[in-house]
């Protein structure tokens, strides 16, 4: 005979303002096996955990029910409370009457009090038929990979690395540095971005615990916290790494034109080039869709043979190296090669893009003088396309009037509704670091509001104020193009209630923060879920910002969502911290909460076996040589739809089963 | 209404002249509404109060706006002044206003005469209806102010005259 305790929260009002808890308590009293009933405001605090010890401890109950709030933040909790008196943690049921009932249900107070009844009457039937369960442990391999190197990743993979662990450092361009690297400036300090990020980079480039894997990408991920199998796929460089000395000769000779990305397409490179001057590892690589194969000479071919000399006719990369390190007759893996990695635990540190200006045909896009933001901080870098000297694009000339537009594609249905979180700030900061060096500049702001909630922030943007830039209240509805390529900003003050016009040289978009394209993919390769804007979902958005629903990969920076740097600093901080639980403790803890196969009632039909989303079946030969599945425990996340799909229910899932399952459904119906 | 071409105003011109009148807050001015949500102006239903003044101030009105009479009716409570976030003195700027109506004579010709009067005698407003009276208590008939000493008048000339009010033209 089971002797169960039922424990009522109020969870202050949430619970107790809606539930009549006292009568839920009583109905307890009266279910089979029930042997005591109580309640408190805050079944969780110190004080009410102390009830539950007490009942245990004075032998009273062996199950317990606690009908509060949700076991996804609070089950831990209880589970242990029964392990420090000495009980079974898996005796422990959760009866959730707060989400499922009092918030779905404020309005009608009888009804939610009868559901309560019910849904504890549930728990308890299933709270009878619970069996002690073991948590089961796995080693871990002591290592970690971090995807994506941009001022996340790098932060992620540098302090892991301090902690002694290998780290994989994965990036898919040549150098890491992200979009960081590209910047200009940084708010609200105004420190140069390169000059606070380079260091840091060549800090993770020359860590004897970081193995840089640039310009690779993700192939696949299997496996699970303590033990993922990743094989990245570092990518051809056409170059030898081994020999390049990253002078840039090839760069120089390539007669190949293609945008160049790092400075946001304001300029051209060629197909063979090195990703930025600060890059690291600074090393070229050919991009093998522009090259336009000089000579009609395909890579993996013999060059021609000069008539003249005799010698044969290279490539002008090929013949500018100076390392020797570009040899077009090798025939080489267009695809790269593929390198298998064992690791314990994977930070996600993707990063972002923003919108392309393409996107808003409302904002002549066409004009060279319109510009996203990222383009203008190329513009005013000194590693820019001009050197650093503010010259629009158009046709050289220094801007006189600048027109900045907040909320270019965020806050909009019709693209995104979140707020990106840095545009105030950064447009801001472009427009104080040119009036500073141009006082002459008049600098027209429109926001819809000015979003400013950080350290040191607001007094930055009345910096902006009292240096005389005219910050209007009011979104912009449209360009037109003047003579001369010029730009006629039209807009709306509200402060002055009047349409408005500015006839501007330049107009600066602050276009919306978004994930890559390829990002969903991607996604699926870890089994990673995005959010309703689109961006990597964390576990918990308060209790678990870091956390993914798959144990032991973690997220950092932009890809969970827009942030600045500190912020992107400090949780890429935080995902290195929980990283390194798992592979400090050495060992991870499998729920036992999963499934088995009853080898004897098992027909070997093989219907569960494509149905596991985690490939967890596979299908063995018993001694008899007959068909047989059976279930990997490490990569069982305990689902269920093997247990359901089994024709000869051989498939128990502990913590669910069956007779629990079903008492749960008759105490439901009765 | 046509739109308003931001970069054809003369909002350094106005702003400058706002600054010399005293308002030397118009650039501070974040057009929060603090000062209108105070203002017996605004309460009064004039439409040209406050922080609405400071914006077309700001982005360089002034000939729009110079024959509106709202700040005529500012009672110099100086609440705005006291609630301002940005220590912005909107009660300065509205005076610097008046200044830049005054000067223009952008004033309510109802207030040419006691101009004048303030000029001529030293009292804006002075009723004679008083002297039968005084003279009954034993007073003399005339206040011992400067409507009795001509020396006081013309102190009052030589001041009112070299303020920026003699430049106007009316005395």
């Amino acid at each position: 005979m089971a002797k169960v305790g039922v424990y009522v929260c109020h969870c202050g009002s949430n619970i107790g303002g809606v539930v009549d808890v006292e009568d839920v308590c009583k109905h307890a009293e009266t279910l089979s096996d029930v042997v005591v009933s109580r309640q408190n405001l805050f079944m969780c605090s110190d004080p009410g955990q102390e009830i539950i010890r007490q009942d245990i401890n004075n032998g009273l109950v062996d199950k317990v029910v606690v009908a509060a709030c949700t076991p996804r933040t609070h089950e831990p909790i209880f589970r242990k409370v029964l392990e420090g008196e000495g009980l079974n943690k898996y005796l422990f049921e959760m009866a959730n009457i707060r989400d499922q009932d009092s918030w779905v249900h404020a309005n009608d107070k009888a009804g939610a009090t009868a559901k309560a009844k019910q849904i504890v009457a549930s728990a308890v039937a299933k709270a009878r038929n619970l069996q002690p369960l073991e948590d089961k442990y796995v080693d871990v391999t002591k290592a970690a990979l971090v995807i994506g190197g941009g001022v996340a990743g790098i932060f992620a993979a540098l302090d892991l690395a301090n902690m002694g662990n290998k780290v994989y450092l994965v990036e898919k361009e040549p150098s890491i540095g992200g979009v960081m690297a590209q910047l200009d400036k940084t708010f609200p300090t105004n420190d140069c971005s390169a000059c606070i990020l380079t260091p840091v980079m060549v800090d993770a480039g020359t860590h004897p615990n970081i193995e840089l894997l640039t310009y690779s990408e993700i192939d696949s991920v299997e496996g699970y916290i303590g033990n993922f199998d990743v094989k990245i796929r570092r990518k051809q460089a056409y170059v030898d790494w081994e020999k390049c000395t990253g002078c840039g000769a090839c760069a120089d000779a390539c007669p190949a034109k293609t945008p160049d990305a790092f400075n946001a397409g304001l300029n051209n490179r060629g197909a063979a080039y090195i990703h930025f001057p600060q890059a690291v590892p600074k090393k070229a690589v050919i991009d093998m869709t522009h090259c336009i194969n000089c000579g009609g000479r395909k890579i993996g071919s013999e060059p021609k043979i000069s008539k003249k000399t005799g010698n044969p006719i290279l490539a002008p990369c090929e013949k500018a190296c100076p390392a020797g390190a570009i040899n077009r007759s090798v025939a080489v893996d267009e695809g790269g090669r593929i390198m298998d990695v064992k690791v314990g635990a994977i930070v996600v540190a993707t990063g972002y893009k923003v919108m392309e200006k393409e996107n808003f045909k409302n904002l002549a896009p066409d004009s060279p003088n319109v510009l996203t933001a990222l383009q203008l901080e190329r513009l005013i870098s000194a590693t820019g396309p001009t050197g650093g000297q503010f010259l629009r694009p158009g046709d050289g000339k220094k801007p006189h009037t600048i027109s900045f537009l907040s909320c270019v594609g965020s806050r909009d249905e019709r693209h995104h509704t979140h707020c990106s979180r840095v545009c105030c700030m950064y447009m801001i900061k472009q427009a104080k670091l040119l009036k500073e060096k141009y006082p002459d500049l008049e600098i027209y702001m429109h926001f819809m509001d000015v979003r400013t909630p950080g350290k040191d922030f607001d007094e930055y943007y009345t910096g902006a104020i009292d240096m005389g830039i005219n910050i209007i209240r009011g979104r912009v509805g449209g360009i037109d193009t003047l003579p001369e390529g010029n730009l006629r900003v039209m807009g709306y003050d509200s402060d002055l209630a009047a349409n408005i016009e500015i006839d501007a040289d330049l107009v600066v978009l602050a276009t919306a923060i978004e994930l890559q394209d390829d990002i969903k993919p991607f996604a699926q390769k870890l089994s990673l879920t995005l959010d309703g804007s689109g961006f990597f979902k964390e576990l918990h958005p308060k209790l678990k910002p870091v956390d993914t629903p798959v144990e032991g990969i973690f997220l950092a920076g932009c890809c969970q969502g827009p942030k600045d740097i500190p912020d992107t600093v400090a949780q890429a901080k935080g995902a290195a911290a929980s990283a390194a639980v798992p592979l400090s403790q050495g060992r991870v803890r499998i729920n036992p909460t999963i499934s088995e196969v009853n080898q004897e009632k098992c027909s070997g039909c093989g219907i569960c076996e494509p149905l596991c989303p985690y490939a967890a079946i596979s299908m063995i030969e018993n001694v008899a040589g007959h068909p047989r599945a059976r279930i990997e425990m490490t990569q069982c996340k305990g689902c269920g739809v093997c247990t359901t799909a089994c024709p000869s229910t051989a498939i128990q899932l502990y913590g669910y089963t069956e007779d629990q399952i079903m008492a749960q459904i008759c105490a439901l119906t009765a | 209404m046509a739109a308003i071409n931001l970069t054809k105003m003369d909002k350094k011109e106005v702003i400058q002249k706002v600054i010399e009148n005293g308002g030397t807050g118009i650039t501070k001015c974040i057009q929060c509404n603090a000062c209108a949500s105070v203002c017996p102006v605004a309460k009064a239903g004039f439409p040209l109060y406050g922080r609405l003044l400071f914006r077309k101030l700001q982005t360089g009105h002034f000939e729009e706006i110079i024959e509106d009479s709202s700040s005529w009716a500012c009672q110099a409570c100086n609440r705005c002044t006291e609630i301002c976030p940005r220590d912005a003195k909107p009660f300065e700027m509205v005076f610097a206003f008046r200044r830049m109506q005054a000067n223009e004579l952008a004033i309510s010709t109802s207030a040419f005469t006691p101009l004048m009067n303030l000029h001529a005698t030293g009292h804006a407003v002075y009723s004679e209806a008083s002297k039968d009276l005084r003279v009954s208590v034993g007073l003399s008939p005339e206040p011992v102010t400067s409507i009795s000493s001509e020396e006081a008048q013309q102190e009052m000339r030589t001041l009112l005259d070299n303020s920026p009010m003699g430049e106007l033209g009316i005395f």
